[in-house]
């Protein structure tokens, strides 16, 4: 792994981060954070602890999931994160699924996690005696498959026009992407009326306190003084209407450009960005 | 610089890359310029600007209040602090009092790109006009459907006299000089037309951009688009990689972005599953001159439940939906070597894309946020190596290939619509809400007066 010798352009977010990392995993994880510096070199690093990361919710069983904009706030180079998050798409190690939370949010999940997911609900609607379960099936060994990108066409589902999608189910028909919609695996955005977009299934309520989570922050700083506050103090409060913790967020509105991080002599200082 | 030019002395620094090193380092040092002013007439904010593409010489700004103004940025008109800063009021202005003028706001000024005889302006009052520039007054009328966002000639037509004008209507209309008709209209795109822009290749080529999120390219000698940029295309560096091992178990489907032609948005999404690896580049030639051939292989067509209209091949395009952006294409830029084109979009990214493979080649531009409800007019340099780019109040310029910030512009009170770039003198020109044209010019001593007026003869020491 590189050593990135830029430490100061390092976050104290990180490093109290590193430090809980080597509180609480075991030798192994030691080596690794104690190798690395304090920005991640690599995008699938960052993915994996960030992963590890994911605040525990209670209410609902949800597998972790990154967003977009934390990538870019904890890896240097942009480009850099968009082109590995690519080749690792191709290569069916995660999936991207765009979020209606806001203009440009993307959501990013491992494969097996994805998965898991699925087989949660599937579970789900058994209990309560589905019929056509067999779609799920088709679903996560075919459409998963071959489908990459985060949006697929009508036609693309229904018609058989690829073999391989012609398969257990026959045809699909509009009762088996009902029964997709319904476990929230598929959903429809206003963009497109002909494009289902893949989706987390149970993922609402924790999108919900996103949002509500991103205006708390930023309407706690806007009305602050100076629009700032040093992050350490800043990590130590608690969010009201977000069941997902500050760091999540944090790193999510750093990423995404509304929040910009300042170096003074005390620390760090985080700050409303004016744009 | 001494160095280096007795280094171009000596030869060893060849001529290209000498004026290249002092280009760019003119670049690096790009400031409010504290010697140049242009003085605005303007009453209303600044929507399109344009240096003259013959000599760099005059700049063209439209204004919302419908006045039209050309300046001389090369000699100035007089001078004030003393024979220091140079003014540059505007040779004529054309408002709404003129007989013929626009009635509303002018949202595109261009010049003739052949010379500065003729300037050609589109307006939200549906009119596309023609001015003579020496006697300043409109030779021809276009009348469109609806207000017009763009208009564009192409900087390289040697044989047709061509204005292409991007309406709120779907359809993108050719109007032509040499008739005084509007001999064409390309349809495909499904909501206004945002931006148009001519390719810097070839003269029968034209890229638009539409509210609904696509880019489309068209060749004007035949029906419908060739192409639609799919954002989810893409591929990692600047241009491709060169050849592909076949994946085996995966049937050879032509590549994603060639739409015109019998399956459109299938076959699409089966090679986008695959768009990495796979195509050997042969047949995914475009021919620019008829109908591409495609493979047969792949040739079934659907049975699809929707109705199918047995539509022209080349109108075919207007059933691939694919998008460039999530939102609205607000700016378009061609790079001047013709292999790059880059685009803005409402959903505040910046897109570069490789026009021979038509991929998104996934550079990122940290841009926060970008206006949504206006065109914004993007500028680049002339080795595309930075490009400019209204972000809100202020311009940054990004490195191209990496997508970082260099150099940010604060200066303009409210929102910046529109940058040009004077690649010959490297100045910057940006216009915005706030009624004013601001000029960024390499940083120079100020007892560096080679142009600057009558000086008073002045002892620097004290006495």
């Amino acid at each position: 792994m590189n050593k990135d010798t830029n430490s100061d352009s390092s976050k104290p977010k990180k490093r109290r981060r590193d430090e809980e990392i080597e509180a609480e995993s075991s030798s192994s994880d030691r080596t690794l954070s104690l190798e690395e510096n304090l920005t991640f070199s690599d995008t699938l690093v960052a993915l994996r602890i960030m992963r590890a990361q994911f605040p525990h919710i209670d209410k609902v069983s949800i597998r972790p999931f990154i967003l977009q904009s934390q990538l870019y706030s904890s890896v240097n180079d942009r480009t850099q994160v968009d082109r590995e998050l690519e080749s690792l798409r191709r290569e069916r190690v995660l999936r991207v699924f765009k979020l209606n939370t806001g203009q440009d949010d993307h959501a990013i999940m491992f494969l097996d996690d994805y998965l898991n997911q699925i087989e949660c609900v599937v579970k789900r609607m058994e209990e309560k005696k589905q019929v056509n379960l067999e779609v799920f099936e088709w679903f996560q060994t075919h459409v998963l498959d071959s489908k990459l990108e985060p949006s697929v066409g009508h036609e693309e589902l229904v018609s058989g026009s690829d073999c391989s999608l012609l398969s257990i189910v026959g045809k699909v028909k509009d009762e088996h992407i009902s029964l997709l919609i319904n476990a929230g695996i598929l959903t429809r955005q206003l963009i497109d009326p002909d494009m289902y977009w893949f989706a987390i299934p149970n993922i609402g309520s924790v999108l919900k306190g996103l949002s509500q989570g991103r205006k708390e922050i930023l309407s706690f700083l806007n009305r602050r003084k100076y629009k700032e506050m040093m992050l350490a103090l800043l990590e130590k409060k608690h969010l009201r209407f977000s069941p997902l913790d500050m760091r999540f967020h944090l790193r999510d509105l750093i990423g995404s450009g509304h929040l910009k991080t300042i170096h003074t002599p005390t620390g760090l200082v985080v700050q409303i960005s004016k744009d | 610089m001494w160095k280096d030019i007795g280094g171009r002395e000596a030869g060893q620094i060849r001529p290209n890359s000498f004026a290249n090193r002092v280009k760019s380092h003119r670049l690096s040092t790009l400031q409010l310029s504290n010697y140049k002013d242009i003085v605005s007439p303007h009453k209303g904010s600044i929507n399109s600007l344009q240096v003259d593409l013959t000599e760099e010489r005059y700049l063209l700004s439209g204004a919302s209040d419908s006045s039209v103004a050309v300046y001389d940025v090369q000699r100035a008109t007089d001078y004030e602090g003393g024979g220091h800063i140079a003014k540059h009021r505007s040779v004529f202005v054309v408002d709404k009092q003129h007989e013929h003028g626009h009635k509303y706001a002018i949202s595109s000024a261009i010049w003739y790109p052949v010379d500065t005889g003729l300037f050609v302006t589109g307006s939200y009052d549906h009119y596309v006009k023609v001015w003579d520039t020496n006697c300043t007054r409109v030779v021809m009328n276009f009348k469109m459907p609806g207000k017009v966002y763009r208009t564009a000639m192409s900087p390289l037509a040697a044989s047709h006299m061509l204005i292409a004008a991007g309406t709120e209507d779907v359809q993108v209309r050719l109007c032509d000089i040499a008739s005084g008709a509007i001999s064409q209209t390309l349809s495909g795109h499904r909501d206004g037309i945002m931006t148009v822009e001519w390719s810097t290749s070839s003269e029968w080529i034209l890229v638009t951009g539409g509210c609904d999120g696509a880019i489309r390219f068209w060749d004007i000698r035949r029906a419908g688009c060739f192409r639609v940029l799919d954002q989810s295309q893409s591929q990692l560096g600047r241009r491709p990689p060169l050849l592909k091992r076949k994946r085996p178990g995966y049937k050879f489907v032509r590549n994603g972005p060639l739409v015109a032609s019998m399956m459109v948005s299938i076959s699409k999404s089966l090679s986008a599953g695959q768009n990495s690896s796979v195509k050997p580049r042969a047949p995914q030639k475009r021919s620019a001159n008829g109908n591409g051939v495609r493979q047969s292989s792949v040739g079934r067509i659907p049975a699809k439940g929707s109705v199918r209209q047995r539509l022209h091949p080349g109108m075919l395009s207007s059933q691939d939906r694919a998008t460039a952006h999530y939102g609205a294409v607000t700016g378009l830029k061609v790079t001047e070597d013709g292999m790059y084109l880059l685009s803005a979009g409402s959903d505040s990214r910046i897109r570069l894309w490789d026009v021979e493979s038509g991929r998104n080649t996934l550079v990122n531009f940290e841009t926060v946020r970008l206006q949504t409800s206006k065109p914004i007019q993007l500028a680049t340099t002339q080795d595309p190596a930075v490009v400019f780019v209204p972000c809100m109040t202020a311009v940054k310029a990004f490195d191209i290939w990496s997508g970082k910030t260099c150099l940010t512009f604060r200066g303009h009170y409210e929102h910046v619509n529109c940058c040009c770039f004077s690649s010959q003198d490297q100045e910057l020109y940006t216009g915005g809400n706030d009624r004013q044209i601001l000029v960024w010019c390499p940083s120079r001593l100020i007892s560096d007066g080679v142009d600057a007026g009558p000086m008073q003869d002045q002892d620097n020491w004290s006495d």
